[in-house]
């Protein structure tokens, strides 16, 4: 899952300052589901936002709408009826989300009203954890289910370093160690052996190597 | 009771405090008019962030919220699932410029406590006081005149 945090509100109001009519677009997946930006946050930002405004005495008008959708254009185009009343969208979308609404409706602006984080778990009620970089080349079967690259601070491919403490990490105590977790994951089902095999450095040309990454599926296609 | 101090403050209260049924609520309006708007929920933790704002918004100049007494929610932790959301609550109003004191939890202390819906009501009312209008309401587009309450009478 992605996700995100909303800017903060000072920041909000200064770059919707310029428009009159703004739509608060909400996304009912991702950014919901960490708090951030689905239709329970969408409307309390919206009605924060026309609060400031009344009592700045600027008359703006603020709706809301919340996509199931952000990144999805069959979810999008539910702005097609809508968004000719409006001078901007304030989007509670993730980085994704903000660009398929803004690539969807060229002539009007997209405003972010969240800042994207990661790529992460609900570990529990109010707690999310980074747990994948995307690096487009996974390797979680030789680290027993858990990534060296995501979750280790070091980033460690061959083992943990010598600072690892009753299985926390030195960098924060706070962080379990992610060479604890991959030693205990692998041994609880007799796979220690894949740690045997020297892992060179990480091959990044993957992830980033050739410019903004996509993927075709033909079979997918229309 | 006429609307004097020109306050209203709303009461989200959790249904399952003692006496807090239908002819304890109508009555309270009937004795407080339009200074009191009464809001009986499930529970207190049904209440989401953009509830208490939304009536910030539309009509309140303060927001109480009444909880079941501590370790008595029916739910399990309801009414300490609230407390949060007023504290974050409290947050965004205090980042646009309003009061956090506009926003208020009340949590009973203990089952035995002798309270009531009316008893918090009365207490409420009496301090509706100490609360100037709200901003919100005060200005226009040019800093004169009144916002428009929802639920108002037109002028």
């Amino acid at each position: 899952m992605i996700t995100a945090e909303q800017k903060p509100m000072n920041e909000i109001r200064d770059m919707i300052a310029p428009y009159k009519r703004i739509l608060t677009v909400g996304c009912a997946s991702c950014v919901a589901e960490c708090a951030a930006g689905g239709e329970k946050e969408t409307g309390a930002l919206a009605s924060a936002l026309r609060m400031a405004c009344k009592m700045a005495g600027d008359e703006k008008i603020i709706h809301e709408k919340t996509l199931d959708r952000q990144c999805v254009k069959d979810f999008v185009i539910q702005l097609e009826d809508v968004i000719k009343d409006y001078d901007a969208i304030l989007s509670l979308g993730c980085g994704a989300g903000v660009q398929a609404v803004a690539e969807m409706y060229n002539e009007v602006p997209v405003i972010p009203a969240l800042n994207t984080e990661f790529l992460g778990e609900t570990r529990d009620q109010g707690l999310w954890v980074e747990n994948c970089l995307g690096c487009g080349d996974c390797m979680l079967y030789f680290f027993g289910g858990v990534c060296p690259l995501a979750r280790c601070s070091k980033q460690l491919l061959n083992g943990p370093c010598g600072g690892s403490q009753d299985g926390r990490c030195e960098v924060d105590p706070d962080v379990p160690c992610a060479w604890q977790n991959i030693i205990d994951r692998l041994s609880s089902f007799n796979a220690l052996d894949r740690l045997e095999k020297i892992y060179p450095p990480k091959d990044w040309s993957k992830k980033r190597g050739a410019g903004p990454r996509k993927i075709i599926r033909e079979d997918q296609k229309r | 009771m006429t609307n004097n101090l020109e306050r209203t403050l709303a009461i989200f209260y959790c249904r399952n405090m003692p006496e807090s049924g239908e002819e304890v609520r109508q009555s309270l309006e009937k004795k407080y008019g339009k200074s009191i708007r009464l809001f009986p929920m499930p529970c207190s933790g049904r209440i989401d962030i953009v509830h208490l704002l939304r009536a910030l918004e539309e009509f309140a100049d303060a927001v109480y919220v009444i909880t079941c007494p501590e370790g008595a929610c029916r739910y399990l932790e309801g009414n300490k699932r609230i407390g949060k959301r007023v504290e974050r609550a409290k947050s965004i109003i205090e980042g646009i410029g309003l009061e956090k004191e506009r926003l208020n939890l009340i949590t009973p202390v203990a089952v035995n406590d002798k309270f009531s819906l009316a008893s918090y009501a009365e207490e409420i009312m009496k301090g509706a006081i100490k609360y100037t209008p709200s901003p919100v309401f005060k200005k226009t587009a040019h800093g004169a005149g009144k916002t428009k309450r929802k639920g108002s009478k037109a002028p």
